[in-house]
This record gives structure tokens, sequence and C-alpha cells, in this order.
């Protein structure tokens, strides 16, 4: 006798990923036809890095556009390799960051890249407060596009942030207002700077609160789902659209909770993931865990952008928000933060993606890893591969490893 | 044991220097038994404020490439795996403390594992990335004041501006000669010169520039000019020993001009020494040497100086040495070699794991070194 077993996902697809593209696509649409638009508005088009204090962009009307999201779009449609090999051609090293690589690539070549490529920029945003890598990638690209370069430096914080380094910040953004004025042939609006931060807020308390219903068990949200729905709050934030998406995002997960409907079937192990996303296996390498009920109930990356503002004016707030991003602060401050989430989040474990494109991110996992085993007792996996290149991604060990790491919860659950 | 060496001779202040430099401190508890070493690892951690402080400063080299301290994964630089390497293994036990100056992302996050694992003391300094933004140099003298306070609870001594202001001179000296000896480069053996200006980031200052001045009679006697090797810029970013000057040399090529991180970028920058407060003089040092490119001070700037300096020094032609996973310096290696070969200066880039040159560099150096006009065997 012939038998099919009816295959069911291991995960439970959201409603709002229909919003969630309406969303996305309409701003990829509207920059990618930034060159019929902008000069008539007058709204230049920023390149800018994800940690890019981009309220003040916005009260300048400037359209921003960010490489690292076109670089993880690259990397899910698997155009990555053949990017990062034309940037490798171009003299840029294998072991620099693979979204650099592949958005060099993609400059150099956009008929290689999905959504043929970025639009050209009026100019370019750098803020080091993620790494120093952004300094010397968008330095290639001033250099290339002949635009205007503005960099925040934002002194990395050992311990607590100084009041040189907020000074220093506060008159680096002071002065980037006035460049921006230069620029857009707009007056600083204090005003608007002050109404942007509240938008910014608003979408922030959105994404804090929607990933806070993930303490419950069975978490509504899967990492997949966290990495999915951070688009918005990266490109949108200080958006009326944004905050659209997010009230309808924390309506479907607040009503997930209530019926007890997890992200995954049965689950089983709780478990925080730590570092980027492995974007070019964002559903296989987590389906590994999920078909095991092992889910992955709030994560550190995603995390980065449910912060809340801190207080003061528009510009020191600014300073202090955008110089305190944990990619920007000590082992300790990081390893605390993993620490609390286990604990607020009622983790089995935690999984560390070793991302051998981002430096600050990994380089100190291990001593990372090592305090959070010690102070909660449960276990931590790291895993070797890359956010973007699949060429650094083993298949087999990767597997092995995980497998092996999931079989030490068999007993206790 | 001695506790001062101090040759008078110029030959063996000359042999001093050399053996210093091949050492790399491994034997200064016997050499100097009664000084004490601060360990430091980039040249932006400023040296005058350590020996201010009473200490002497050691610049941390590795003693292998091949070290992997399992607190650092594979993908990081030989520097800080081999010097964190040499931390577990306890050879840094007797330095009063460690300073880290964030330079790189690797040095940034190098500082936070050191103090997480390592039993030495660290101090951070955290200079602007950002050299001529507003504000800077204001910054970057909030951080030093913060830095004389972590030095002088380190030592539990205070740090008197009249010791900070000798500092200044004694370091500004040690450039002086340096300058010096870049001067004489084109008309010595290159890993000779690599050889000196490393001594001078191990030893104790004092005793350099003394033997350092007693060795420049033997050293000018030695320069021969005019010579028919293929001259080179090199630039890269620590290297901590001869080998791949060696290899140059060897295949007929010289070091006219150098841009390393253990070279004359170190000693390089002007120490003015007018400013009422020592710091201010510093900050301005620090804010005008030619940038590492880790440090920004305009857009090009580094890659005009670096073109310029290959000019000046008739360079036919620039190895940019890439020590594997050391990102700032692969970043500007394309732009850096771009821009050299339109002002008609050949290129090579060549990939080290950490300093050594082996068989495969010497194959390609030689052809590069074939390859230049006026190579001759």
């Amino acid at each position: 006798m012939h038998t099919t077993k009816e295959k069911r996902p291991s995960y439970r697809p959201l409603v709002s990923n229909k919003v969630l593209q309406q969303t996305m696509g309409r701003y990829y649409a509207l920059t990618s036809w930034h060159r019929y638009w902008g000069k008539f508005l007058r709204r230049p088009l920023a390149w800018v890095t994800s940690g890019a204090p981009v309220e003040l962009l916005r009260a300048f009307n400037i359209h921003c556009a960010y490489p690292e999201q076109y670089a993880a779009i690259y990397s899910a449609r698997k155009a990555t390799v053949a990017l990062c090999e034309v940037a490798e051609a171009a003299g840029y090293s294998q072991d620099l960051c693979s979204y650099a690589r592949s958005n060099i690539g993609g400059v150099l070549r956009p008929d290689l890249a999905p959504l043929g490529g970025m639009p050209k920029p009026d100019l370019l945003v750098a803020c080091n407060n993620i790494c120093g890598t952004v300094l010397k990638w968008y330095e290639v690209l001033a250099r290339h596009f002949n635009v205007p370069l503005l960099v925040l430096d934002t002194p990395f914080m050992t311990d607590q942030l100084t009041p040189q380094a907020k000074d220093f910040v506060i008159e680096q953004l002071s002065a980037m207002a006035a460049d921006l004025a230069e620029i857009t042939g707009r007056r600083f609006n204090e005003k608007k700077l002050a109404e942007q931060m509240n938008l910014s807020r608003k979408i922030t308390s959105l994404w804090i609160e929607t990933r806070q219903y993930c303490q419950a068990s069975p978490s509504p949200l899967n990492a997949p789902d966290l990495f999915i729905n951070m688009a918005p709050i990266v490109v949108l934030r200080g958006s009326q659209k944004g905050i659209n998406f997010y009230s309808k995002l924390k309506d479907e997960i607040k009503e997930r909770v209530e019926l007890a409907q997890g992200a995954i079937e049965n689950e089983r192990i709780r478990l925080v993931w730590d570092n980027i996303a492995i974007w070019p296996q964002l559903f296989s390498f987590y389906k590994m865990f999920s078909e095991k009920g092992a889910c992955f109930v709030t994560d550190t990356y995603s995390g980065g952008w449910a912060v809340e503002q801190a207080p003061g004016t528009p510009i020191e707030s600014m300073a202090t928000t955008y110089t305190e991003v944990f990619l920007n602060r000590s082992p300790k401050f990081r390893a605390n933060q993993l620490i609390n989430l286990i604990k607020e989040y009622r983790a089995d474990g935690f999984v560390m993606h070793s991302n051998r494109s981002c430096k600050p991110y990994s380089l100190v996992q291990e001593v990372i890893r090592r305090e959070v085993m010690r102070e909660t007792g449960v276990p931590g996996l790291m895993i070797e591969a890359d956010m973007a290149d699949p060429r650094a991604y083993a298949e087999e060990p990767v597997r092995n490893r995980v497998q092996a790491f999931l079989e030490t919860f068999d007993d206790l659950k | 044991m001695v506790e001062t060496i101090n040759p008078t001779d110029s030959k063996e202040a000359l042999e001093l220097l050399i053996e210093e430099a091949s050492l790399k401190g491994s034997d200064r508890l016997s050499r100097y038994p009664k000084h004490r070493f601060f360990g430091y690892f980039c040249s932006y951690f400023p040296e005058e404020l350590i020996i201010a402080a009473g200490l002497h400063p050691l610049r941390l080299l590795p003693d292998s490439e091949n070290s992997t301290p399992v607190e650092l994964p594979a993908y990081c630089c030989s520097l800080a795996r081999g010097t964190l390497d040499m931390e577990v293994r306890e050879k840094w036990r007797d330095l009063v403390g460690i300073g880290f100056a964030h330079t790189c992302d690797t040095m940034q996050c190098l500082s936070g594992v050191w103090a997480s694992s390592g039993q030495s003391k660290t101090v951070d300094i955290v200079p602007p990335v950002m050299l001529k933004a507003p504000g800077a140099s204001r910054y970057y003298h909030a951080e030093l004041h913060t830095l004389l306070s972590k030095l002088t609870g380190l030592t539990k001594q205070e740090i008197k501006a009249k010791a900070i202001r000798n500092a200044l001179i004694l370091c500004a000296n040690a450039r002086k000669l340096a300058a010096e000896l870049d001067v004489l480069r084109p008309n010595l053996p290159s890993p000779l010169i690599s050889s000196l200006l490393r001594a001078g980031q191990l030893m104790p200052r004092s005793e350099y520039t003394q033997a350092l001045v007693n060795s420049l009679p033997a050293l000018k006697a030695m320069a021969e000019e005019p010579h028919d090797k293929a001259k080179v810029l090199v630039s890269s970013a620590v290297l901590e020993n001869d080998s791949l000057f060696e290899m140059i040399e060897e295949l007929g090529g010289r070091v006219v001009a150098d841009d390393t991180c253990t070279g004359f970028r170190h000693f390089s920058g002007v120490t003015v020494g007018e400013s009422e407060d020592p710091l201010l003089d510093i900050v301005q040092r620090y804010s005008e040497m030619p940038p590492c490119p880790c440090k920004n001070r305009s857009l090009n700037e580094r890659i005009s100086y670096l073109t310029t300096l290959a000019k000046q020094r008739h360079a036919q032609g620039a190895i940019i040495i890439i020590r594997k996973y050391c990102e700032p310096h692969a970043w500007d290696a394309a732009t850096l070699s771009e821009r050299l070969r339109k002002n008609g200066i050949r290129t090579l880039t060549l990939e080290l794991e950490g300093a050594n040159a082996g068989g495969q560099e010497r194959t390609r150096l030689q052809a590069f070194l074939e390859s230049l006009p006026d190579y001759e065997l």
C-alpha cells in the first residue's frame, strides 16, 4: 500500500508578511527610481551605514539607502559570490567584509546585482559605531562616485560613555547638520529633527514590544522572522510607513501569544542567537533547529534596533544613542546583554555565529561565550560561517556541530 | 647582568641595536633588571606618557605567526593571535601593564579579550579616527588626560609635567635620530635600517638614543653611493622581523621609502614642544603625522602622501604588504596600487601570514624586481 505523509512546514508564516512585502517593495521602488523624482523634490540620495544618525538626514529630506541591506538581499538571492569576485578582481581581498565586497561588486557591475544594484548616491554618510570597516568601505565609494563623504566618529566605549566622547560626537553632529544644510540647500530645523526623533521613538517602541512577546512559551517568532521583519526598522526608522507596519506586526504577534501559537511546531528548546544572520542559508540553516523543536526566541542582531533613545536635546540624544550601540561596547557589556536575554527569555542555550566578515562582532565571542555559560549555566555553541558569502559556509561540519549541540538537550526535556 | 648597556664604540653600539632588535625584548629581565616595562601595540599609544610614568615602553611583537589561542578565531591576524598566546604562556608577566590604542577592529577586540582572559593589567586609550573632525583635538587631549590618570593609578605615582616634558624631549630626540637614519636608507642595507628602527620600540629609549648616536659614525662610514639596486617603497602593518627586507636586498632591491607600522612611520611626525601643556604637543604630532590606514585626516591624504614619498625617494616600484586578515591595509591596497601605477610606479601586492616571506613570495618578488627599470643582477 502506498502511503503519503503530509509534509507540514516547520514554521508558521506571518500574515503581516504581505504588508512587509508591500512596504519594502514600495521603498525599493522609490529608491530605484530616485533619479526621476529626487532632483525634482530636492531630495538627495544618501548611502548610509546601518548605524548612521538617519533622523538627522531625514530632517533634511534626504532619502537614505543602505548598502548593508542591499548586500543582504544580494546574498539571499544568491548573487554574492559573483559580485564578490568582481570586487576581488579589482584588488579587494577575500578576507574583507562580504557586504562591502558585494556592494563594490554591484557598483562595478550593476548588471550582476539584484534590483539592478543601487542608484548612484549624491552623498555618503558613515558612522563607525558598528565597525572600522565602514570608514574604509565608504572611502572607496567616495573616491569612486566623487561625492561628499560625511563621517561620524563615535569613540569605542571600553566602559561607560565618557563626557569627552559625548561632547566630541555632539560637536560632529552639529557640524554634520551644517554640512547637510549646505549640501541640500535647506536650513537646519531642530523642530523637524525632534519630530523625526519622535517618529523613531514610536517605531522603536513597537519593535521592542513585538520582540518582548517572544518571552512567551511557545515563542511567536523565530530567528528568520526577526531577521526578515527588521528591514523596516533599519530603512524606515523615523517614518509613518514603518510605524504602520510594526503596528500590524505587533497586533499579529500579540494574537499569536493569546492563542498560544508558536513560530515553530512543538517548541522544545529555546535559544538565543548572536551575530548577523547567515543570509545565504537563512531558511535551511534555521530549519536544522526548528526540525528538532529548537526556536530562536530572540537575538542580539535585530535587537540592536530595539534600543530606547537616550534623553536630552535631539542632538544630545542622538550622540548618546548612536555611540552606545552594542557593537561599540566592551565584551563585558555584551556578555551582560546576552546573560539578560537568556534570563528574560528563559532560554535553554545560545548559538553564536562566528562571522568571518564581521570582526567587531565575532573576535570577542569566545570570551563572551565562556562568561555567559559560567553565569547562566546554559550551553553555547559556536558556528563559523559568513553573513553573506556562501564560500565560507561548510555545511557538513556545521550540521554535525548543530546536531551534537541539540542532542545535549535530549536529556533535559 | 648589567643595569645599563651603553657601549661608546660605534660598532659595538651598532651590534647592540641589532641584537636588541632580534631579541624583540625577550631578554629584558636579564639585560635591564631594574627597569619596569610597559607593553604597547600601536604607535598611537603615546610612549611619552609611559616614559613620564617612570616605565619603559616595550612594543609587543609575536614570537610565532602560527599561534592559535582558543580565545580568538583563526581569521584574526597573527599579531593578535601571537601576542595573546604569549600572554597565555605568561611571557608578559613582568610587565607593569599593557596599553591598547583603539585603531583597527582587531586591536579594539583584542583589548577586551585580553582584559577578560589575560593576567596583565590593561590600559586603553581611544584616539579619534577622524583626526580633523570638529572637536577631535579637544577630545584627544581629554583622552590623554584620562590616560595620565590611568597610568598614575597603575604606578601609584604622580606624573609631573616636568617628567612629561623630559619624555617629550627624549622621544623627539629618538625621532630626530630615526629621521637621520631614514635619510641614509638608500645607501644602507634595508634589513639593517629595519632592524635599527625596530630596536627603538623595544629597548629603553635613553639607551636606544645613546646607542644610535654612538653608532651613526659607523653607519655613515658604511653608507655606499651610488648603488645600482632597484629602489622600492614598502608599505605594511607591523613587521616583527627583517625577513622581507632581507629578501628584497638579496634579490637586488633596496627599500628607499618605508611606510610600515614598525618602521619609520612609528617615528614620523614632528614634536613641537612649544605648548604650555605638553599633552597638546602630543596631540599636535598625532594629528599632523602621516596617518596609518586606520586614521583619516582627509579622503586621499594617505594615498597622496605615499605617492609623493615614492617620487621623492625615486622609487621605481612599491611593495604593498597585506598581513593576512589586516583589514585597514587590505582596504587601502587597491587604491594605493592604482594611484602609484598612475604615477608611473610599478606595484606588487603581497599577502603574508606574518612577517616571514617564504618561497612563493621570493618568486613573485624576484619577478617584480626584475621588471623594474634599474634592476641589475
